[in-house]
């Protein structure tokens, strides 16, 4: 039986690769290729089609985007995510792009996509360029993140990962903390930016966002 | 003819002449009409009025250049690609129209030869004949379904909740879509849409369909439609040239962050280059642009939401990469490349009418290629490189427009308009607020959210403001 269909399949190719040229193999295997990922995706994220594909226009594959203007979501603490989108939602974090499509999510999409995101695996941020000097005053600065950003600040609870976040979206939301556009429920991250001058604030930003997340991280990053 | 010579031939522009700039009570300060943005509809409606004897107007725009939702990169020797809006095609009358009148002329879009598929590492050439090899039986069905969806107020189809109950998704997903079809699906309704399957709401799309004569084949292929034919100097020349004839009227970088008394005689817009004050205001933004204004009193509620709500979430980043000569042709490929999973989306050949240089413009995943354009370019060219040859490595120059992220002006692509939100939203989009008119392609009959909807909304808003002028005098 088995043998019988195995000669049925290469009669079948031989058949394709006769009438269709050599592009025949070529078609094959790219069918093969966007069955093998339709089918990858349905049992990462379910069936298709999947609310997160809107997500990662912006957010990267999967959540983990290689842009630094948008945030990572790959790996970042569920309980934090949600509490974003509920933000956006109700706008207790302003945002024009976000808090319309916040709105469009119940509590189950809402916890469907936080959980969706937090198992995805977060990666060095290997688009973004350090100043030596900047993160090395970063590193100075940047002692007490580590209290609640959990340790190699890899996120906890409702705080957010920040090893191999992007650049300049670390930037705009200290900023953001520092002129209170943003405000954090603690009174924390206002107060510490605001207490940060410009250049401290990038100092920040660069450290963080090139610090090597915690499953990628090979040797000591504290003793470089 | 559509356009700005209906006016006249409707018999407006005598009484406009009498009407408009006929000296009223009240300051000399106060103008007639104040247009916010300087984009397609707000200068269609700019130059309408000029054309009916109007002259007591101005047009406020927040950018340093006008264009809105179209911008043409100068790749030098006069030559441009597009970042923004750029293709016509059947049906779209009043903006051909209008690049008549401006004498911008029109060339087809390039499509002859191969598209390039990608899928991992599989690599497929196939000669679509300019379309995107779009399913027909689920085109007819959605053609169907379309034909009783008004293109310009969907809200109105007889069967408008139970439509947008759904997303396009929720529909595809009862069609059986096989597994290799569906990132077909995703790049179409995204391209076309400017959202993902699951996002895009139904009776939404149906309208976009309706739009193109209830035809999918006219809304998303090339030849034969909305992507088929390009402007000569670029989709921005239409609002350059209208510019320049307006030159006395306009004000640049001069956002409006305040309207107050927009329900009394006289409204004041607050700028950063002081106080306007006019009898109508031409609302030429969309409504997600419009929840950067504070409006004194509150808008209606009804109003207020539809802003608050409008899906300004989709701002799309399109790049352009310049080559010596479209060296592809050659090959018999047209350039045109779809990725499976991106992070391009759909490159196509945007070379100029002479093709003395050579661009693959890209429609890319905003997040899935870097900000610094050096990463971007060797990302992006590596692509192009197993796409089309290793000639695609030594580009001349690179382009990238992040609509989100380019200025706070724009925010976002065509409006992605989620399920329920027409049938729940809808009926405050087109009713004016006072004196506001509301205006933007967003509001047009036909084509809303394209140029040619633009063009149609410039045109109505002037009627508008015109009969309403009038009608007060």
């Amino acid at each position: 039986m088995t043998r019988r269909i195995v000669i049925g399949v290469v009669v079948v190719v031989s058949v394709v690769a006769i009438v269709l040229g050599p592009q025949a193999f070529d078609y094959l295997r790219f069918e093969r290729n966007l069955a093998d990922a339709a089918k990858a995706s349905e049992a990462d994220g379910g069936a298709w089609p999947q609310r997160a594909d809107e997500c990662t226009l912006c957010h990267g594959h999967q959540g983990d985007s290689v842009n630094q203007v948008y945030a990572d979501l790959a790996g970042q603490p569920a309980e934090y995510l949600a509490a974003q989108l509920h933000a956006f939602a109700d706008g207790h974090r302003a945002s024009p792009f976000m808090a319309p499509l916040a709105m469009t999510l119940n509590d189950g999409d809402v916890d469907r996509l936080s959980a969706h995101f937090a198992r995805q695996t977060a990666t060095n941020n290997d688009t973004f360029a350090p100043d030596a000097a900047l993160s090395a005053q970063g590193k100075h600065l940047s002692g007490s993140c580590a209290a609640c950003h959990g340790d190699r600040f890899m996120g906890r609870d409702r705080n957010p990962r920040l090893a191999g976040q992007g650049y300049d979206y670390l930037l705009a939301q200290m900023n953001a903390y520092a002129d209170n556009t943003r405000s954090d429920p603690t009174g924390a991250m206002n107060a510490l930016a605001a207490a940060l001058s410009d250049v401290d604030r990038r100092a920040v930003a660069t450290y963080l966002a090139s610090y090597p997340v915690a499953e990628n991280v090979e040797g000591d990053h504290e003793s470089n | 003819m559509a356009g700005a010579s209906m006016i006249g031939g409707l018999g407006l522009a005598a009484r406009a002449q009498s009407a408009v700039t006929k000296p009223r009570d009240g300051a000399a300060d106060v103008l007639d009409v104040a247009i916010v943005g300087a984009g397609l509809a707000g200068l269609t409606t700019a130059r309408d009025l000029n054309r009916a004897g109007c002259q007591s107007f101005v047009v406020l725009e927040a950018r340093d250049r006008v264009g809105g939702r179209t911008f043409n990169h100068d790749l030098g020797d006069g030559r441009v690609s597009e970042a923004g809006g750029q293709w016509i095609g059947p049906g779209q009358t009043a903006v051909v129209d209008l690049a008549r009148e401006l004498e911008v002329d029109t060339f087809p879009t390039y499509y002859a030869g191969k598209t390039v598929f990608l899928a991992g590492d599989a690599r497929l050439a196939v000669d679509l004949h300019g379309t995107f090899g779009t399913d027909e039986k689920i085109a007819a069905k959605l053609n169907a379904l379309a034909r009783d969806v008004p293109s310009g107020a969907p809200w109105l189809a007889p069967n408008a909740a139970e439509l947008d109950a759904l997303s396009v998704g929720d529909w595809l997903a009862q069609q059986a879509i096989a597994p290799a079809d569906r990132v077909g699906w995703d790049a179409t309704v995204l391209l076309s849409g400017g959202a993902t399957p699951a996002q895009m709401g139904l009776l939404h799309f149906l309208s976009m369909v309706n739009s193109a004569h209830s035809d999918y084949a006219q809304l998303d292929s090339i030849k034969d439609s909305a992507q088929e034919t390009r402007f000569v100097g670029g989709s921005q020349i239409l609002s350059i040239k209208m510019a320049k004839e307006l030159d006395a009227h306009l004000r640049m970088t001069c956002p409006v962050r305040a309207i107050t008394d927009w329900d009394g005689e006289v409204v004041s817009l607050h700028t950063d280059r002081g106080v306007v004050r006019a009898r109508r205001v031409v609302m030429a933004i969309h409504p997600a642009l419009c929840n950067r204004i504070d409006f004194s009193p509150n808008l209606p509620n009804e109003r207020a939401m539809l802003q608050r709500h409008w899906p300004a979430y989709t701002p799309g980043r399109k790049t352009a990469m310049v080559y010596a000569r479209p060296f592809w042709r050659d090959k018999g490929l047209n350039g045109h490349v779809l990725q499976a999973g991106g992070p391009v989306l759909w490159a196509y050949d945007n070379s100029p009418p002479d093709a003395a240089i050579g661009v693959i413009n890209s429609f890319i995943q905003n997040g899935a290629v870097p900000s610094d354009p050096e990463l971007a370019t060797r990302m992006l060219t590596a692509i192009y490189a197993r796409a089309l040859g290793d000639d695609a490595l030594t580009p001349q120059q690179y382009h990238d427009v992040d609509w989100g992220t380019c200025d706070t002006w724009t925010l976002t692509c065509v409006a992605a308009i989620p399920p329920r939100f027409w049938t729940t939203y809808g009926k405050a989009l087109h009713p004016p607020c006072g004196r506001l008119i509301w205006s933007g392609t967003e509001t047009a009959d036909i084509w809303a959210g394209y140029m040619d909807g633009a063009v149609r909304a410039g045109h109505r808003s002037a009627l508008q403001v015109l009969n309403s002028l009038g009608a007060h005098a």
